[in-house]
């Protein structure tokens, strides 16, 4: 089954009896740790943890025997996106299980998973499941931005540490820079942050402008939380450029008729749709294909990083472009390929973006805890501020509390050589290969896969 | 002036494919109403039944003809169904009709978004290739859709005004008592009624899902578009509803075209205010004889 989302659930991926909005994956540590729990050292001291009360905040000095990840996704039953997050979880749960260096002191990490499904009201009630119900040591995931925004709060009030793995908006750290004492428990592990991820897209084509000939575009930007700083960012730097914005459209939410909106870019003469969509992408993209619109597409689409959005689209997303956090054929670390492989044999697909992210935001919280020696909230929050770990996405690296985006991972444009500190977003096109779609990299150039190719109609 | 004929013709054009898709998604509708006098609203989730059913016919490799086959016949003996398990037992509570078939549409949403998710679908293209008319260039498929359309609209005017069945549901909507009196079972009449609409709806939810993508929310607009058509044409009849949605659809297309794209899908919004404002019973009134 490719777990991409389109078909079956995650959580039948990995086997377990659970359904609905979610199930819980438990794998066993080594014999080694087994042991000790049957000599009832484990036995004992959980039990006294559970007398205690057994939220976070009581049980929390020391590694505990049973560590547990709380996960917050989209829909991981069918959404892709969401799938990767849960999948992810599990993968990094199953190599922590594995592993003798990282949590060693604990007998188990199982992964707790949570369906969002997109709603703030529904994410809180979830996130609040996770914290108090099921005393989760750190939570992670979250991909819409209107739900991060209402977990705040509740991030502060449990005191726990939270490592968003989707959501870009950086109203959550401009929270964390104005009340860090209340704030501090959360972290952007990826993406960028909107305002960078639009600043991305004008780096992109400062630095490949002229292989695209892309001298005027038509911005087109869905009407949700995570673009307002992605548009703000495009309007404050587009201007450095020699590229003419000669259409700036931010469309409605649910528009599915893209067909107006692609006689107005028709009509402003603009090279190509500088894009930047998530929900919307399929409809846009698909009538952008088929009715061979007389201008070239790039920028942001979050669903042309899905790995089998080529055959989902019969091919439509061809010759689109778009920023990413990672390809399965992007080695942006000597973890990254490792991990998509991994992830692949796991799940028979390849992951989106926030699969990456998870991953990474798991093994740095776990790397963070083990060298503190403590799942602590407050003592992983002083690790996570100054840890600097390699990932599949690059360097995990945060801003300080100072900083306008305090907490978030940092951006860092280089086009000749992976950064030492942060991360630097990939460009892909989507090409075709033997009758089907490859994810070649554009951009940064020490990634780069392939040259542009522009769609033979315009 | 050439580039302002052009821009008009491209309108026109436009406009005229438009509304033929909105007519066929809107007779269905007017159908029911004008011979059960009951308002469906699960009409906009069968339009994503016959969306999604192409869809899946496609996932399953059972190529165009299977995929046009689904699309038809799911949403028909759904609707078939549907009236015979729900609607037909609270006929004379058009009130309890409207909540139950509510209801339904919410299940059927919440079941794709269950077993799909709320991202787009895309469904294989029906007809590829374009043509170009009148300064513009168009799918194919918007060309098929039209003649479609009035081919559809044609056989229904031909089936009702000169079948015996036809008659019958002529009869039904004028009178249910005076149709009992001369021996027609309304039932039967109402049953095969609905079976028509879910079919109509049905190609409707094809070529809507071909041209713009399929999702679990598509037939909400949908729905909201039957109701504008069948006020302005007239609740009930179905020379009303196509008139309706050739008004809106024009309307649609000039707004869109010359004043901002972004106004999409106010259009039938405005029209439905104003008709209720100015002539409530709409241009055709509740008649359903053609």
């Amino acid at each position: 089954m490719v777990n991409d989302g389109s078909s079956g659930s995650a959580g039948a991926a990995n086997g377990s009896k659970n359904t609905g909005d979610e199930y819980n994956g438990n794998r066993s540590k080594l014999n080694r740790r087994r042991f000790i729990q049957a000599a009832g050292v484990g036995a004992a001291a959980t039990g006294f943890a559970g007398c205690l009360g057994g939220g976070p905040g009581e049980s929390s000095e020391g590694i505990p025997s049973e560590v547990t990840l709380g996960v917050l996704a989209p829909a991981p039953e069918n959404n892709p996106i969401g799938a990767a997050i849960a999948n992810s979880a599990e993968l990094a749960a199953e190599k922590l299980n594995n592993s003798s260096d990282l949590l060693g002191d604990a007998d188990s990490v199982s992964v707790s998973i949570k369906n969002t499904q997109e709603s703030p009201s529904t994410g809180r009630q979830r996130y609040r499941e996770l914290t108090l119900d099921e005393g989760a040591n750190m939570t992670t995931g979250v991909f819409t931005s209107e739900v991060l925004l209402q977990l705040m709060d509740p991030i502060s009030q449990q005191q726990t540490v939270h490592m968003t793995s989707g959501a870009a908006s950086p109203k959550a750290s401009n929270q964390v820079n104005e009340e860090y004492d209340k704030y501090k428990y959360h972290f952007r592990a990826g993406p960028i942050n909107g305002y960078h991820l639009g600043q991305n897209m004008v780096d992109f084509l400062e630095a490949k402008g002229n292989d695209l000939g892309w001298e005027s575009v038509a911005l087109l930007v869905e009407n949700y939380e995570w673009t307002n700083p992605v548009q703000q960012a495009i309007d404050d730097h587009i201007g450095d450029l020699d590229v003419d914005v000669v259409m700036e459209e931010r469309y409605a939410s649910g528009t599915s008729n893209f067909g107006p909106i692609y006689d107005s870019v028709e009509e402003s003469g603009a090279d190509a749709a500088f894009v930047a969509m998530a929900h919307t992408g399929t409809p846009a993209v698909v009538q952008w294909a088929r009715d061979q619109r007389p201008f070239e597409f790039g920028g942001i689409h979050v669903l042309t990083q899905l790995p089998a959005y080529y055959s989902q689209t019969g091919g439509a997303c061809r010759f689109t472009v778009s920023q990413n956090t990672a390809t399965p054929q992007s080695e942006l670390t000597d973890k990254t390929l490792q991990y998509a492989q991994d992830y692949n044999s796991a799940y028979g697909g390849f992951p989106v973006y926030t699969g990456y992210i998870t991953h990474d935001a798991i093994m740095q919280w776990a790397t963070v805890a083990t060298e503190r020696g403590t799942v602590n909230a407050d003592e992983v929050v002083s690790g996570l501020e100054e840890s600097s770990y390699t990932g599949t996405a690059g360097s995990l690296d945060y801003y300080g509390k100072d900083h306008e985006y305090a907490h978030d991972i940092k951006y860092n444009f280089r086009t000749d050589s992976p950064p030492e500190t942060g991360v630097n977003p990939v460009f892909q096109q989507w090409q075709e290969s033997d009758g089907s779609g490859t994810q070649e990299v554009l951009h940064p150039e020490y990634v780069s896969s392939a040259d542009y190719q522009a769609p033979p109609w315009v | 002036m050439a580039s302002t004929l052009s821009v008009a013709l491209t309108i026109i054009v436009q406009a005229a494919m438009i509304s033929a898709l909105y007519a066929l998604i809107a007779i269905g509708f007017t159908l029911i109403f004008g011979v059960g006098g009951v308002l469906n609203l699960a009409h906009g989730a069968t339009i994503t039944m016959g969306a999604f059913s192409a869809y899946y016919a496609g996932q399953l490799g059972l190529g165009l003809p299977g995929a046009v086959l689904a699309s038809v016949a799911v949403p028909a003996i759904f609707a078939g169904l549907l009236y015979l398990g729900m609607v037909k037992r609270l006929e004379e509570e058009p009130i309890m009709v409207m909540i139950t078939t509510l209801v339904v549409s919410v299940v059927i949403e919440q079941a794709i978004v269950v077993f799909e998710g709320t991202t787009s679908r895309s469904i294989p293209q029906l007809i590829e290739g374009q043509f170009s008319l009148a300064g513009a260039t168009f799918q194919n498929l918007l060309g098929v859709m039209f003649v479609v359309s009035w081919i559809i609209i044609g056989l229904l005017f031909l089936f009702v005004n000169y079948t015996k069945t036809g008659k019958g549901i002529l009869a039904v909507s004028m009178s249910h008592k005076g149709a009992s009196l001369v021996g027609i079972q309304s039932s039967r009449i109402n049953l095969i009624t609905w079976i028509i609409a879910g079919a109509f709806a049905g190609i409707a939810g094809l070529f809507l899902g071909s041209w713009l993508t399929a999702d679990f929310a598509m037939g909400q607009a949908q729905l909201v578009l039957s109701f504008s058509i069948v006020v302005v044409g007239g609740i009930g009849s179905i020379r009303g509803s196509v008139v309706g949605a050739y008004l809106i659809g024009f309307l649609e297309i000039a707004t869109t075209n010359l004043i901002s794209s972004s106004l999409q899908g106010l259009a039938p919004l405005v029209v439905l205010v104003v008709v209720l404002l100015v002539k409530p019973e709409g241009l055709f009134g509740r008649e359903f004889a053609e």
